[in-house]
């Protein structure tokens, strides 16, 4: 996945410094204005995903996120060999190709199946959001916190021993032990 | 006691009492003979007694405290060094000093030297209370003590050396057990008990032989497991076994003078002239054994350090620990030890063997401990841990005193002719 | 094969050395099979480069394993601060290490490393680990006895132990979700809490593919090594790294023999001990003796 990654990072780079409307198939405001992710609310309340506003920074280059699916020129080299012409796919949400079960048995089943699977190393979609949205907040400077994004439900406090369930204060050390 | 001795008593080593009218009983034989106001009276006036007294009160507690309040409250609960003092000392230390048994053993009932009789039941004495002791140590230490012999029947991982060690430690102690039952026996005047070991000796000392060949060997490859934690000029994992071994010779022989020594000096009234006229002759004996020992170890510790290629760390600070030990526990030894056979000078191989012996202990106590993890923090033991140490190895002591005082060990028991003429 | 050939012949000679008449089959069954890599063995391959130190992992263990409640917050990254080990509280740790010349700080969640050959197992003298096909280092609290030899023995530095029982102190450490989620095909808790996939559980030979993969197409981002496929007999949870494996706390002077073959040398001494010993002893004696007896018998001529 870090081909991906990689040349994301170039696309968000490519996008903002030399912008040309030439590489891009998609127009800004084909996609939804907003969208709810909440297949992964457990301990984190949904996040209300601005795409409109992502969009424009992106300067309406869909690849930055969508790779090759929308039909947009790819720049790594290593997704060019087979991508180059792929164009447009059917599915572009994120869910369609980063499985939100990724570690299952099932999973794991399928994958091991198809011998000739290239993307046999394909981040789920938890991974997907948090290794893209981070590594381009990091680069844009903007907030990177887990709650700059989502705030933490009762449950996500609960885990996290944070909030009303944080331990009582003490001078122990954390962790413990030598 | 020298009091009374200078009093007209004489200590007891007989069935039958001065004027051979009626046989000892069990309490006068417990009591030396004495009666009970004598006899306390003789304890109070010993200020080794009045030490033990502050020891015991003091240490018994904090060692009590160990088993209620747990081995967190005594140590430093570290996980880098899940061996402390306990195990340290109590185990690595104590069972090469006690391998006075066996040796002593295969000289007399299997080479036939019988010139060693005189000091083959302290050897064998020495033996037995220093693994009695260690297994002791060992239950202070074990997290779940009453889960001792679950290596023995409940669930076996006879693959790993601490089974080999388990299994060896118990079976030699039983084997020591058995061969000071002739002691016991003619204390209690049960002959036949006597005749009945005695038929046995050689299997019991050549099975001696084994265990403590494996053991001793098997203590220093327990460190083979930890060949990344224990520094490189302690730690050779071919040779391991072997020195710990060979060390355990001449550990075991001058740890052997030195006691004959204290026994000599602080208890001569115990000892029969038979003992005291040949312990400057078997001393110088002893030291041969203790020389050719360490000279084979001082060999093997070099091959060792060639072999795995050490010689870069003996310019490190650890190198230096490391010669430091070697010249002053090992070398010094041997010199000193040479000298004295040279020119029969037992006093000098006492002070050899004195040296000896605190060269083993520091070099185990490197191994278990000091160099143990020598890539991370150095660890200070509780003082808990060092008090519970000490209590013991004092009880240790005491026990030692007590059997002594009374079990013909330094002294021969009279056959009833030879107290009737 | 070979290893486990090696390991039953081992294992045979220091019966004999004990008493080879209390063993019970069951157990030296389950031993003799726990040995040597299992082919469908699965693992965990960490990616440091993609770890934030978020500490959900942490979290997530401290959960699944029913451990006592954190001295701080799981989200208090101030315990970062200092370098922590696993303890009896903590089966899994994270740390963080500056890389020199590097701006961004590398993150490594630690915890057993469930090791093909562990020497935490071949340590225990009452065998209470177990090596399961699936991977994981087991570990049967029942039987312990407390003599802490395997954590002498982890080259790791990772079991731990509750000290602080009187009445029950066990060995703790990870044990790979075995009961709760391993066992049943289901990927630990940790992993599955991590937000960025730094930890890529699957059939540990696949993971070395992808290891091998991910080192491949950007040899620029990481280390050409994968810390776990080979160190002392090989783990099944790896590491890949962007920054020297020894700048982010790993002991990379460890061998790739599993520590077993380090106490090998002793172990196939104890037959050789145990059959030429009596002869060789018993021989003394009689050498010894005879001449002895010839002495006295040539004293009595005279
Ligand atoms: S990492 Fe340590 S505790 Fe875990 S399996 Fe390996 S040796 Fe055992
Ligand atoms: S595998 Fe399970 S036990 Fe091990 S660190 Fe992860 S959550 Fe904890
Ligand atoms: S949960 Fe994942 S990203 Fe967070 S600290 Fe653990 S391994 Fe790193």
């Amino acid at each position: 996945m870090e081909q991906i990654q990689k040349y994301l990072y170039g696309a968000v780079l490519v996008s903002l410094l030399c912008f040309s409307p030439l590489q891009n198939f998609a127009v800004a405001g084909d996609g939804p204005d907003e969208v709810e992710i909440d297949s992964l609310a457990q301990l984190y309340e949904p996040v209300y995903f601005d795409h409109a506003m992502h969009e424009e920074v992106t300067d309406s280059n869909c690849a930055v996120c969508h790779h090759h699916t929308l039909g947009t020129q790819i720049e790594d080299e290593n997704c060019m060999r087979c991508h180059a012409e792929s164009g447009a796919t059917d599915e572009i949400a994120c869910q369609e190709c980063h499985s939100s079960n990724r570690f299952e048995a099932e999973d794991l089943a399928r994958i091991d199946a198809d011998k000739t699977l290239y993307h046999r190393d394909k981040v789920g979609l938890k991974a997907a959001y948090h290794i893209r949205c981070m590594n381009c907040h990091e680069e844009m400077g903007a907030a990177n916190g887990c709650q700059d994004c989502h705030s933490r439900t009762d449950a996500g406090n609960k885990f996290f021993h944070a909030g009303n369930y944080a331990p009582p204060e003490s001078d122990k050390p954390a962790g413990g032990g030598h | 006691m020298k009091t009374l001795i200078a009093n007209g008593k004489i200590p007891l080593a007989t069935h039958y009492n001065d004027d051979r009218s009626a046989k000892w009983s069990v309490k006068d034989k417990l009591l030396l003979g004495l009666s009970l106001s004598e006899y306390l009276a003789q304890a109070f006036r010993n200020p080794l007694n009045w030490f033990f007294a502050v020891i015991f009160s003091f240490g018994g507690y904090v060692t009590i405290t160990r088993f209620i309040f747990g081995l967190g409250y005594v140590t430093h609960s570290s996980y880098d060094y899940p061996w402390g003092l306990f195990l340290g000392f109590g185990l690595f230390v104590m069972v090469p000093l006690s391998a006075s048994g066996f040796m002593l053993g295969t000289a007399v009932e299997v080479f036939g030297r019988d010139d060693f009789k005189p000091i083959e039941r302290l050897a064998l004495l020495n033996g037995l209370l220093g693994y009695l002791f260690a297994v002791i140590f060992l239950q202070v230490d074990l997290g779940q003590p009453w889960r001792l012999i679950y290596p023995m029947f409940v669930s076996l991982g006879p693959a790993a050396v601490l089974f080999l060690v388990a299994w060896h430690v118990a079976t030699y102690l039983t084997v020591q057990v058995a061969e000071l039952v002739p002691a016991f026996a003619e204390m209690m005047g049960m002959p036949k008990l006597k005749t009945f070991i005695k038929s046995m000796i050689l299997g019991l000392t050549i099975a001696g032989i084994i265990l403590s060949t494996l053991h001793q060997g098997a203590l220093g490859a327990l460190f083979t497991y930890a060949p990344y934690k224990v520094h490189p000029l302690w730690m050779s994992a071919p040779f391991q076994w072997f020195h710990y071994f060979c060390s355990s010779v001449f550990a075991g022989l001058s740890m052997l003078i030195v006691v004959s020594t204290i026994c000599k000096k602080t208890m001569a009234w115990r000892c029969d002239d038979n003992f005291l006229t040949s312990l400057d002759r078997l001393t110088i004996g002893l030291a041969k054994g203790a020389t050719l020992a360490l000279i084979t170890y001082l060999v093997i510790k070099i091959i060792a350090i060639a072999h795995d290629g050490d010689w870069g760390y003996l310019a490190s600070g650890w190198g230096q620990w490391y010669m430091l030990e070697m010249i002053a526990g090992v070398i010094l030894p041997m010199i000193l030890f040479t000298i004295s056979i040279r020119n029969n000078l037992p006093g000098l191989a006492r002070f050899a063997a004195l040296i000896a012996v605190l060269g083993i202990a520091l070099n185990r106590l490197n191994t278990a401990l000091f160099t143990f993890n020598w890539k991370l923090y150095q660890e200070i033991p509780h003082w808990r841990e060092l008090v519970i140490t000490i209590t013991v190895y004092c009880l240790f002591i005491a026990t030692y005193r007590f059997v002594l005082y009374r079990l013909p060990i330094l002294y021969t028991w009279k056959k009833d002719e030879e107290a009737a003429s | 094969m070979k290893a486990m050939n090696r390991r039953k012949f081992l294992k045979g000679s220091l019966l004999g050395g004990a008493a080879a008449s209390v063993i019970s089959k069951r157990k030296n069954a389950d031993a003799s099979s726990s040995f040597g890599g299992y082919p469908d063995a699965m693992g965990v391959l960490v990616d440091l480069t993609r770890c934030i130190g978020c500490r959900s992992c942490e979290a997530a263990c401290n959960k699944e394993q029913g451990l006592p409640a954190p001295a701080q917050s799981f989200d208090d990254l101030s315990v970062l601060d200092h370098e922590r080990r696993t303890s009896e509280g903590a089966y899994t740790v994270v740390n963080r290490y500056e890389i020199p010349g590097k701006d961004h700080p590398l993150f490594r969640k630690i915890q057993c490393n469930h090791c093909n050959e562990p020497a935490c197992l071949t340590s225990c003298f009452v065998n209470a680990y177990t090596k399961t096909p699936e991977g994981a280092v087991i570990y049967d609290a029942t039987v312990c006895v407390g003599c802490r030899t395997c954590m002498i023995a982890c080259p790791f530095y990772v079991p731990a132990y509750s000290y602080s029982s009187v009445l029950n102190p066990v060995v703790q450490k990870c044990i790979f979700c075995y009961d709760t989620r391993l066992k049943f095909g289901r990927p630990p808790a940790c992993v599955e809490a991590c937000p960025r996939e730094v930890l890529t559980f699957g059939k540990r030979k696949d993971l070395i593919k992808i290891g091998n993969q991910r080192i491949q197409n950007h040899p620029d981002l990481y280390e050409d090594h994968i810390y776990g496929e080979k160190e002392v007999g090989g783990t099944s949870w790896m590491y890949l790294s962007s920054a020297p494996f020894d700048q982010v706390g790993f002991d990379t002077d460890l061998g790739t023999q599993p520590i077993l073959s380090y106490v090998k040398e002793f172990l196939t001494v104890v037959p050789m001990v145990l059959t030429i010993w009596p002869a060789l002893f018993a021989g003394f004696h009689l050498l010894a003796t005879r001449k002895d007896k010839q002495k006295k018998e040539e004293k009595s001529e005279i």
